[in-house]
């Protein structure tokens, strides 16, 4: 392949129609972090005079990113705390029960295994009433839990799914060679099945937790407290409740995504790798 | 595959049961019991609390009834349609970055496609909300540089007869009624989801090089390539999108409830079944019938399921 180190302008010339196609589209998908950056500096009247490039770093409103903090930070900290708990949680179970499947037919387990499968086809949406009046009995209401408790039960299937048709294509010698050794099966989970599906494992937990974060259908019918509220729940009373002054509003989406960037910072390369390698082959 | 396993064996490895364990019971407590008890309640007159009555088939034959049950199924076909269109571009993308010859810009595109990911899904739709701004929105302000507005303008009062833009006049692309339907399916431009694309590229990714110089000595051509060489080994993964995507649309109502609020927006034009359930349950506290409702959406969904299932295989 062309990667020596003239190579990247070389191949940017024999293919331009291309390079022109997909650039035109990742501009336009890059538009709305562009506009929340610059945005979030100015206030009303210099985004009507301005609205589309940044103003002069002298003028930039950093009271909009302080005061964003202060309205959206407790619901920050709220929603890392679910997101960290939920995914453990939620891969932690799946780890566990796909090597239940993948490494013995045990009695019973094909049967498990499709009652879990249907649940692919239940429409999560018909589930949301008696979810909330069983949470209500089971005092979970208005709790983090209930959104830990219920986003790890809702992964299950997915993550099962993938883990399981990874873990059987494992080397069965392996597995042998440890129970030979005398390990146990929470040992060979930890020994065998972790340090080589860590890649997959690294995906899966990236997607949780993105599915934990950007949650808000669930926790805005499960949550009352303000204290309590994650980021999904804290953003819409937001938009709701304040006479719009974009620059704050801006500053405060801005910092909704400050987590998620630091986890793209160090994973990026891992997800990126992960999900192209085929990791979900569906 | 997993080993079979003699009795005698399956019984010294019992504690393998508690490694499944924690996942049933979440699953049979947190999926199959709110399951079932909708499809119980689904009989019932009931408010949420202790006091309910059975009523029978009273909740489905006033669903049968619903103007606004119908009213919104039709609409969630029209997204379901649009959807299906929305799937282009992100194969397009796939596709047009696996074409390229060099390794490193792949990686860069794969990398920069991933960039928006970092911004929560509910922000990219406020933003979005920001964007249909009548004043301050950015689409009417780009509509008004390119000059598309006028373009608008004229289709309109000449060709078609809305009577749904003017000169002079912002668009009020969620407060009009008839543009509430055509900003849910503008809403996401250029609708490229990083994952799906990521998933495509995956599968592109068995096409040597040798295979693209084979077939341009053939003179087979860029759409050639595509019919003969790029989409039968995306097929299995664009299958997938297809099912998820049809489900993930017909229970959804998200977008709509942020877009528009729970009555549907203006003329409750972007009603869809999910919305209305939320709205009966949490809005008139009628938890019977949402249930009633959910039952007819997850009818729905099994049909279309099983449909895909027949038609659209999806080899494992």
């Amino acid at each position: 392949m062309s990667a020596t180190p003239h190579a990247l302008s070389g191949a940017f010339r024999r293919d331009w129609p291309q390079h022109l196609i997909i650039l035109f589209f990742v501009v336009i998908e890059l538009f709305p972090l562009y506009m929340m950056a610059q945005v979030s500096l100015k206030d009303n009247a210099t985004f009507i005079q301005n609205p589309w490039l940044p103003s002069a770093p002298a003028d930039w409103r950093w009271e909009n990113w302080l005061f964003g903090l202060r309205l959206v930070g407790p619901y920050i900290a709220n929603t890392v705390f679910v997101a960290v708990c939920g995914t453990f949680a939620t891969i932690t179970c799946a780890v566990l029960g796909a090597y239940f499947f993948a490494r013995y037919k045990m009695p019973g387990s094909g049967i498990l295994w499709s009652a879990l499968i249907i649940l692919m086809l239940l429409p999560s949406v018909a589930n949301i009433v008696p979810l909330f009046l069983l949470l209500k009995s089971l005092s979970l209401l208005n709790t983090l839990w209930a959104l830990i408790i219920v986003g790890a039960a809702g992964g299950q299937v997915f993550n099962l799914f993938v883990l399981r048709n990874f873990i059987e294509e494992l080397p069965k010698d392996l597995f042998e060679a440890a129970e030979m050794d005398g390990a146990s099966h929470l040992q060979q989970i930890r020994n065998v099945v972790l340090p080589l599906s860590a890649p997959i494992i690294g995906t899966l937990a990236i997607l949780s937790f993105l599915q934990f974060w950007n949650d808000f259908l669930f926790p805005l019918v499960v949550l009352r407290d303000k204290d309590l509220f994650t980021l999904g729940v804290g953003l819409i009373y937001l938009d709701g409740e304040y006479v719009k002054q974009w620059g704050q509003i801006m500053a405060a989406y801005f910092l909704a995504a400050i987590p998620l960037i630091i986890l793209f910072l160090f994973t990026v390369r891992l997800f990126v790798r992960g999900l192209s390698q085929g990791a979900i082959k569906g | 595959m997993s080993l079979p396993l003699s009795r005698q064996k399956a019984l010294r490895e019992w504690r393998l049961y508690f490694l499944v364990l924690p996942t049933v019971a979440l699953v049979a407590t947190f999926a199959y019991f709110p399951a079932a008890s909708a499809i119980y309640h689904s009989f019932f007159e009931w408010a949420g609390g202790e006091a309910k009555q059975f009523t029978g088939l009273d909740n489905f034959r006033r669903a049968w009834h619903d103007q606004v049950l119908r009213d919104s199924l039709v609409t969630v076909s029209v997204l379901m349609v649009a959807n299906l269109f929305k799937m282009i571009p992100a194969i397009l993308m796939a596709v047009l970055i696996h074409r390229l010859t060099s390794d490193r810009w792949q990686y860069i595109y794969r990398a920069l496609l991933v960039v928006p990911m970092i911004i929560p899904s509910i922000v990219t739709l406020f933003i979005w909300k920001f964007f249909f701004d009548p004043n301050f929105g950015v689409l009417n302000r780009v509509l008004d540089l390119t000059g598309l507005k006028h373009v608008l303008v004229w289709a309109d009062q000449s060709v078609f007869h809305w009577g749904v833009f003017f000169d002079g006049v912002p668009i009020g692309w969620l407060s009009q009624p008839e543009l509430v339907l055509p900003s849910l399916i503008l809403w996401g431009f250029p609708w490229i989801g990083a994952v799906g694309v990521l998933i495509y590229l995956a599968g592109l990714q068995s096409i040597s090089r040798e295979i693209y110089e084979a077939a341009e000595l053939d003179g087979v051509g860029p759409f050639g390539k595509f019919r003969y060489i790029e989409l039968p080994l995306i097929l299995t993964q664009v299958r997938l999108s297809l099912v998820l995507l049809i489900i993930a649309t017909l229970q959804g109502y998200g977008l709509q409830l942020l877009l528009l609020t729970e009555s549907g927006g203006p003329g409750g034009r972007g009603m869809v079944p999910g919305l209305w359930m939320y709205n009966r349950a949490f809005f008139a506290g009628e938890f019977g019938y949402a249930c009633a409702v959910g039952m007819v959406i997850f009818v729905f969904i099994l049909v279309l399921t099983v449909i895909n299932n027949r038609y659209v295989r999806i080899d494992k």
